[in-house]
């Protein structure tokens, strides 16, 4: 049996080179500015709504700070992540590949699992760090009085942290595979910008184009930015993270041959891809925004959840009509999480968007043995026409159910000095201290050599 | 010339590492190593013995398993050693590596005698063997090209594997450093270890090694001891570079 080393010398050594690293300390003082301008510009804007909204209590109702508030902060956090998180982690392993200590470190007693674990520890670390602006800007906005939901603010940094590592395991995999680190930063900029263009050139598309849309990377943080926390989607990230870990392991060797690491990567890329799919299967997911926005009223819940025949639903339009966009947020995506078998059928292609017929835009419902049809993209006309097609009584409306909304007026222009000045300042504090080496205590014999 | 090793004489018995046909390609390039084929014995220090180009880098990574080959074996006590395998007997030191730069010298020997379990004892003799106090807070990058191949070498002395391949280990040093250092080497292989060291110096090389493995071109061109090599040559009084100009 093998020796096995000591698993807390590795994660140390790998905490000290990312935090020596100046790749970290710049971006944690590139996303203090950004998070801090996009959050005094929410924070803004959600003053001049609130002003209006605190006059009626209707339009307060719109007043979610999650949308306000925490998706345009965390949003330029987002945009940090995508263009700079790629080079902190690919210096987690690139630094040790250029300057030979790679070839040190894999002939020590760990598995190249163990190696590269230990540096995902570190990514994490890094991200962790790199979150505090961000992280400080809610702290910022609950002093200020602001509402904060933990459900729903908990799972949008649950979506930024997947996203984080996401990034951190393509940075990984691309430093790994790469002979250098400019090389690995093309590569890994090329996916998360190629996210970008995925995203322009083929919104609203049907077809492969919807299906390579589902690659993008910037497509797992919708639903969180959403409040819906989904089991296959984050099983689906899950798989893509523990896939690109596993490719990086396998590169990680200096002495397997190029074949056999495309052989086994091959493997690998099969089994993410199976992954993937299997995840795709689970609709098990959870309304987490305190607005409930991606579910009906309770009591709807329930009746269409006692629905237990198979609901097909025939949608005549394109994919990218604003008209399916439209029943596919208000209703279809709540009927698929409410009802135990919900079958959407998409009949149009593009072609009937320029040559529409009678039927273009007709919606039919088919309950059992029942069918009926509508236009309506609006839930409060399906509802009913579903519960007429199941022969049951619509429930009762529900009482206090109400999201109240919360609106503010409030200030942060004075919170631009935390962001500009106070937080930088202590970040190189917190650099300055880092890099600074251990105080020399006297010879060796008395401070016992440990560093 | 004077040498280290006199009257020293290694277990010849079996072979520790057995080196069979191994060859290297880098494509178009052509042939790196060809057909190479010794063993080292357990106690000895094996050189090998090339000027630049010979493929002495490459032949250690390939025996140590950082490098895949187009062909050949490896053995260990006779049995064939796999590839993922060799790390657990033997331990290869690069040369021109300046690890984790942005650390101190301090720090980087400690995470390595702490990931091999070695004593605080341990890890103080071995910097203190290797003389390298006055530099344990410098940072790696900041260290001179001597106290770097130090650093390296208290590394390699840490690992506690029974065989250990050096790439040019008396690259940057001066004369007395050399000897000092040839002397810790050969305090190791008293203590049981054997030595595998790649050298381009062939003064350094004779004084140091037991016995030799001459490479020109990636080829073997001879191999044995010195006294082995100049009855093969026919030079009874000739140095190592001697030899070396008459194989090759």
């Amino acid at each position: 049996m093998r020796p096995t080393a000591p698993i807390v010398p590795l994660l140390a050594k790998e905490l000290r080179e990312v935090t020596a690293g100046r790749a970290l300390w710049t971006m944690l003082l590139l996303v203090c500015p950004l998070v801090g301008y996009s959050f005094v510009q929410a924070v803004s804007l959600y003053s001049e709504s609130s002003a209006a909204a605190l006059q009626s209590p209707v339009p307060a109702r719109s007043l979610s700070p999650l949308d306000g508030i925490l998706v345009p902060t965390f949003g330029s956090f987002y945009v940090a992540v995508t263009l700079l998180f790629p080079f902190v982690a690919i210096r987690v392993l690139g630094q040790e590949k250029e300057s030979g200590a790679l070839r040190l470190l894999v002939q020590l007693p760990y598995r190249p699992s163990t190696l590269i674990a230990a540096k995902f520890c570190a990514v994490l670390a890094a991200w962790f760090m790199v979150s505090i602006p961000a992280l400080s800007a809610l702290a910022v906005w609950a002093i200020l009085g602001g509402h904060l939901a933990a459900p729903e603010t908990l799972n949008l940094i649950l979506g930024h942290l997947l996203y984080g590592l996401l990034a951190g395991a393509i940075g990984l995999l691309a430093a790994v595979i790469a002979d250098n680190s400019a090389t690995a930063a093309i590569i890994a900029l090329a996916v998360t910008i190629g996210s970008w263009v995925l995203d322009f050139t083929l919104a609203g598309r049907s077809g492969l184009s919807a299906w390579l849309l589902q690659l993008s990377l910037t497509q797992t943080l919708r639903p969180f930015e959403q409040g819906l926390l989904s089991a296959g989607l984050v099983l689906g990230i899950a798989a893509v993270i523990g896939g690109l870990a596993a490719l990086t392991v396998v590169w990680l060797p200096p002495g397997t041959s190029v074949r056999t690491k495309v052989i086994r990567s091959v493997s690998c890329v099969l089994v993410i891809a199976v992954a993937l799919t299997v995840a795709a299967q689970i609709r098990a997911s959870g309304d987490l925004s305190e607005d409930r926005r991606n579910s009906f009223s309770s009591a709807d819940e329930r009746l269409l959840a006692s629905l237990r025949r198979p609901l097909v639903i025939k949608v005549n339009l394109a994919a990218e009509d604003p008209r399916y966009i439209d029943l596919r947020r208000n209703v279809l995506a709540k009927l698929e999480r409410a009802m135990p078998d919900v079958t959407v059928v998409l009949a149009s292609e593009r072609s009937s968007v320029a040559n529409p017929s009678d039927a273009y835009g007709q919606i039919e419902y088919v309950y059992g043995d029942r069918t009926d049809v509508s236009r309506s993209t609006s839930s409060r006309e399906i509802l009913p026409l579903l519960y007429a097609l199941a022969g049951t009584q619509p429930p009762a409306p529900s009482v206090g159910e109400e999201y109240p909304g919360y609106p503010l007026v409030v200030s942060a222009d004075a919170v631009l000095l935390w962001f500009f000045g106070g937080l930088p300042l202590l970040i190189v504090l917190a650099w300055r201290r880092i890099r600074r080496l251990p105080p020399d205590k006297g010879s060796l014999v008395h401070q016992g050599v440990k560093p | 010339m004077s040498t280290v090793n006199d009257g020293f004489s290694p277990d010849r018995s079996a072979p520790l590492l057995g080196v069979r046909n191994l060859t290297k390609r880098y494509g178009s390039d052509g042939t790196a190593i060809d057909g190479v084929t010794f063993s080292a014995v357990a106690g000895e220090i094996l050189g090998i013995i090339g000027p630049n180009g010979a493929g002495k880098t490459t032949l250690l990574e390939a025996v140590a398993g950082l490098l895949p080959v187009n062909s050949g074996d490896v053995f260990w006590r006779g049995e064939p050693l796999h590839v993922g395998r060799r790390r657990d007997v033997l331990f290869y030191l690069p040369d021109g590596v300046r690890p984790y730069q942005d650390q101190s010298a301090l720090q980087v020997v400690w995470f390595v005698g702490s990931v091999f379990r070695r004593s605080e004892a341990d890890i103080k003799s071995t910097i203190e063997a290797l003389g390298l106090q006055p530099v344990l807070r410098k940072r790696v990058h900041a260290l001179s090209k001597g106290y770097a191949r130090r650093l390296m070498l208290t590394i390699g002395l840490l690992a506690p594997h029974d065989l250990l391949l050096m790439d040019e280990p008396f690259d940057g040093f001066d004369l007395r450093q050399t000897r000092h250092v040839m002397g810790l080497l050969r305090d190791q292989t008293a203590r049981g270890r054997t030595l595998i060291l790649s050298i381009h110096q062939l003064p350094d090389a004779e004084r140091v090694c037991d016995r030799f493995i001459l490479l020109s071109a990636g080829q073997v061109r001879g191999s044995g001891g010195l006294a082995q090599l100049r009855a093969q040559t026919g030079l009874p009084n000739g140095s190592l570079e001697d030899i070396f100009l008459a194989l090759t």
